[in-house]
């Protein structure tokens, strides 16, 4: 059953939902004043520990765990940064927030640099979104000017400082350490880790790096307080707490961002939430959060006999029809992602999707590392012959070959983030790859719309 | 010390150190393009991918992959562990690391290999590089296989000129980024910098600038592949016929050990590129430097001279007799060179106080000059330290000068290698009645012609000692045959002694090594 929720989604369909008197109707900047004035640090990272909430970003890192990692250095100031360089193909959650509820990210900031020991927070927003960065400007604006972010918010001595930081349209830089690099003006290149960002991070100082949403559910944790938040979620049992935002796209009626408990299966996502396929065709595939999750077929079951495995009690049942959560997805063999659902619509055309996928990785690979720059390019090349029609079965062998040897071997998740799509297709539609080979499909032919 | 087990072997380690480095010092290579042990960690190549076994109680990262298997018609789902850079990892006690032992190291090295190549030019027969590159050797050692992809391979940039030293061929590129932390963290001047993203990658000059500086020849040394070249050697020679010799920079105090890479056919050097030694230059040498070897054949004096005419060496000693024969020895002076060779200084200095009997013992050097506090020294004279340590009461140049004019100093013996040197030569040589002069360089004294010109041989066609800056007696090694009637000078002092009726007694570099205040691992306090 979806369980939909209205925390942060509450004011998104009423008119100016961004304004700051909006937000303080339903609430807005009490938790930031009450965690300012009443509370410990340690007492707000209990808290978040408690609420299980995973990061939004892509990986799932709990977020009270990260928070603890945090050290006070003995010179060096400490930083929040907020990744807000929604770039994924398929994926369009954060901008949502930024643009109609910009101020539970502001309020999130002050909460979380307290919770972190840091004074300034960066807010790094992917160039393309420009009305996302005019409406954070703004919010900051009004919360500075009410006295709720600056040197002392709400009259405590806990000065913090917002700042948003325009990206330069690179999907790299949503990697946590090449963002750190591009605020800091440098290339936009992946670091190497260790040292983690905790310990050596924006300008060799101790950072936390947090999705953007993962920052503006905050104020909502505090509210409800961590346990009765995490309980809010379907998937509690798994770690997995509270609600986040949904979204679906691709081969849809009603495309669009929802905000439901931790918890929903596919087919609710695709059915309830996106109305249905188009077309009313049935489901060739899904990509379930962001274009570097292995996608599923729905002819998929979950294999887990053992009364002891986590996942026994969906034993034999669809993956469309098992919770997506960050722990049940990596059961499935692929991962919750961004859970912006992508699907695709029987009568399009596989190949012709890895293709699309894969230009975009050619494209975005920062070159740094061989197996990626190389390989990346690799891959769309064989898929862009064997969809010409030159392809031979070498070429359709050597496909997953050169995402095997991608895997793994990259300084950070790009490569994984090539490989494992291009794995997904190619191993779940391998006979599509082949019939362009034996020339029974011809590119002209191919389809990525639903007509 | 800890230890380590690497394949079959157990290593000991300092602690801090990386996996590769430590398996370097036990010299088991573990190949690599982008590491370079005097340059920060990059990791980015990514061949050197080992792999670690879980510390006890932890389990091994695995990722899935897929082999399609043909007989099944199927893909075969399979599970490899993570491999991690050795570049990177610091070695811990106890830790266990496969290399050339594990199949998935093999593989991954195999397919780097195999990205590496995929755009790569393959341009062997016309690459300065040929010869000495590690995509080839490599491919000799994990590769041997033919190209799987068939499309045209990404075009990008050739004979791009960096400044006035240096070719960049961004189609032989491996990104392995040497180059760019070379100038940043060596030559101190971050004027490289990658554009570009994925495979269009290229590295690039900072905008209004060129690679200029000191050290512009060292990007070509330690960039692994054939994208980096200096004009000096480009085209000039393939490597396989060079032979190298170990040697000793003539270019400063600093006493840079380096490789004299010759062609034996003809005689004649064609590079000089630094030699590790931690302790001296680590990894490095300057443009400066490296350029010297044109010395061992440009600019050369390899003709005995009496009076400007070339004679036979019989009849240059006869004239030796001829004008110094009788003179008083306190009216002989002999000058000894700071750019010399330590054994060439000491057989002059054993002709004047033991067989002539002279106490006018003086000295000379070239002139101090640019200085940097990387590797450049201020004192331009390779042996400085050598002349002091032989004859630390030398005098200089100024009471030669004196000595000549109040008419002390009748006749002079002359050890000089060097332009400055030979200036200052000609100075006196208006004055003095008569000099002999052993030289392995042309200079205003020699076209004076006024005196009597031994040709010696240069630092490169004889062994010699050299004590540097902070006095290591460093040795350089013969790596030429001496040109026209050069020798080397040690010898030629011995003939002349004979001339003026003494027996020196050394006829071999063993006899004069064996004499010297020093050994190699002497070190003279400055």
């Amino acid at each position: 059953m979806l369980q939909r929720t209205s925390y942060l989604t509450t004011n998104y369909d009423k008119p100016e939902c961004w304004a700051l008197s909006l937000y303080e109707s339903t609430g807005g900047y009490t938790q930031a004043k009450r965690v300012l004035t009443s509370m410990t640090k340690e007492q707000v990272i209990d808290e978040a520990k408690k609420a299980n909430v995973r990061g939004r970003g892509g990986a799932g890192f709990p977020m009270g765990l990260k928070w603890s990692f945090m050290r006070p250095h003995a010179t060096k100031p400490s930083y929040l940064v907020l990744n807000a360089d929604e770039g994924e193909p398929g994926t369009h959650k954060d901008r949502t927030i930024m643009e109609l509820n910009p101020h539970s990210v502001v309020e999130g900031c002050i909460i979380a640099c307290f919770a972190i020991g840091a004074h300034v927070a960066y807010i790094y927003v992917r160039d393309e979104l420009h009305l996302s960065k005019a409406r954070l400007w703004g919010a900051i604006e009004e919360a500075k000017k009410k006295g709720y972010i600056g040197l002392a918010p709400f009259g405590v001595d806990y000065e913090v400082q917002v700042h948003v930081h325009t990206g330069a349209g690179a999907y790299i830089c949503g990697e946590e350490t090449a963002l750190l690099n591009s605020l800091e003006g440098k290339r936009g290149e992946p670091r190497l880790k260790p040292p983690f960002p905790a310990q050596v991070g924006a300008f060799g100082c101790p950072t936390t790096v947090n999705n953007l949403e993962t920052i503006a559910i905050v104020p909502t944790v505090m509210a409800l307080g961590g346990e009765a938040f995490s309980k809010l979620s379907g998937l509690h049992a798994f770690n997995d707490g509270g609600v986040r935002l949904y979204g679906v796209n691709g081969h849809v009626k009603t495309p669009g961002v929802i905000e439901l408990a931790c918890g929903p299966t596919l087919n609710e996502l695709i059915f309830d939430v996106g109305g249905g396929v188009l077309g009313d065709r049935k489901i060739l595939c899904a990509i379930p959060g962001g274009s570097s999750t292995p996608i599923l077929l729905p002819s998929e079951t979950i294999n887990a006999p053992d009364p002891a495995h986590p996942m026994h009690a969906f034993h034999g049942k669809s993956v469309f029809d098992v919770p997506l959560g960050v722990d049940t997805a990596r059961h499935m063999g692929t991962m919750l992602g961004t859970c912006c659902v992508t699907v695709l619509a029987e009568g399009t055309c596989p190949v012709l999707a890895m293709h699309n996928l894969m230009q975009f990785y050619r494209h975005e690979s920062c070159g740094q590392c061989t197996p990626c720059r190389e390989g990346g390019s690799w891959l769309l090349r064989t898929v862009d012959r064997i969809l010409d029609g030159h392809g031979t079965m070498e070429d359709v062998n050597n496909l997953s070959d050169i995402a095997s040897n991608m895997m793994g071997n990259t300084i950070c998740a790009f490569g994984e983030g090539t490989a494992m799509p291009a794995l997904g297709f190619i191993g779940k539609f391998r006979e599509h790859f082949e019939a362009y080979v034996r020339g029974e499909r011809r590119r002209a032919d191919a389809r990525l719309t639903v007509a | 010390m800890p230890t380590f087990k690497l394949d079959d072997r157990e290593i000991t380690f300092n602690p801090g150190e990386t996996i590769i480095a430590a398996a370097r010092t036990a010299g088991q290579e573990i190949p690599h393009y982008c590491w370079h042990p005097g340059l920060s960690v990059a990791a980015n190549c990514r061949m050197c991918l080992v792999e670690i076994e879980p510390a006890p109680g932890q389990r091994a990262m695995m990722l899935d992959v897929l082999d399609w298997d043909a007989t099944l018609g199927d893909y075969v789902p399979r599970r490899k562990p993570k491999l991690q850079p050795s570049c990177q990892i610091v070695v811990t006690e106890g830790m266990v690391v496969r290399s050339n032992s594990s199949p998935h190291v093999t593989e991954a090295r195999k397919s780097v290999q195999e990205f590496l190549l995929l755009n790569h030019p393959v341009d062997c027969p016309i690459c300065d590089q040929a010869g000495e590159c590690k995509l080839q050797d490599y491919w000799m050692e994990h590769g041997q296989f033919g190209k799987r992809m068939h499309d045209e391979p990404v075009h990008k940039p050739k004979a791009v000129e960096f400044g006035p030293t240096i070719v960049y061929d961004a189609e032989r590129c491996v990104m392995c980024t040497r180059c760019i932390r070379f100038m940043d963290e060596v030559a101190k001047d971050p004027v490289l910098e990658m554009r570009e993203r994925g495979n269009l990658n290229e590295i690039m000059v900072a905008p209004g600038r060129e690679l200029t500086g000191h050290y512009t020849f060292m990007v070509d040394h330690v960039c692994p592949v054939g994208a980096l070249t200096t004009k000096d050697f480009r085209f000039k020679s393939r490597v396989w016929f060079l032979k190298t010799h170990d040697s000793i920079c003539q270019g400063c105090a600093t006493g840079c050990n380096t490789h004299l890479d010759v062609d034996p056919r003809e005689n004649s050097a064609y590079r000089l590129r630094p030699r590790e030694n931690m302790a001296v230059n680590k990894f490095w040498m300057c443009d400066e430097g490296m350029m010297t070897y044109r010395a061992t054949s440009e600019g050369r004096t390899v003709d005995h001279l009496v009076s400007g005419q070339v004679v036979t060496s019989d009849t240059a000693l006869k004239e030796v007799q001829a004008r110094f024969g009788g003179t008083p020895p306190n009216e002989i002076g002999i000058l000894l060179s700071s750019q010399a060779s330590l054994e060439d200084n000491w057989a002059l200095l054993e002709l004047a106080r033991t067989h002539i009997g002279t106490k006018h013992v003086f000295f000379t050097g070239a002139a101090n000059g640019y200085a940097d506090d990387i590797l450049i020294h201020a004192d331009k004279n390779s042996n400085r330290n050598g002349v002091k340590l032989l004859a630390p009461h030398a005098k200089d140049l100024h009471e030669l000068i004196q000595s000549v004019a109040g008419g002390v100093v009748t006749r002079l013996i002359v050890l000089a290698n060097d332009a400055d040197d030979a200036a200052v030569a000609a100075k006196l040589a208006g004055r003095l009645d008569t000099t002999i002069y052993l030289s392995s360089a042309s200079n205003p004294f020699v076209s004076e012609g006024r005196g009597i010109v031994f040709p010696i041989c240069g630092w490169a066609e004889a062994s010699g000692t050299y004590i540097n800056q902070h006095g290591t007696a460093q040795v350089a090694k013969k790596a030429l045959e001496p040109r026209g009637s050069a020798r080397p000078g040690w010898e030629v002092i011995s003939k002349i002694a004979a001339a003026l009726g003494f027996t020196t007694g050394w006829t071999k570099l063993k006899e004069v090594r064996g004499k010297l205040p020093v050994t190699m691992s002497t070190t003279v306090a400055e």
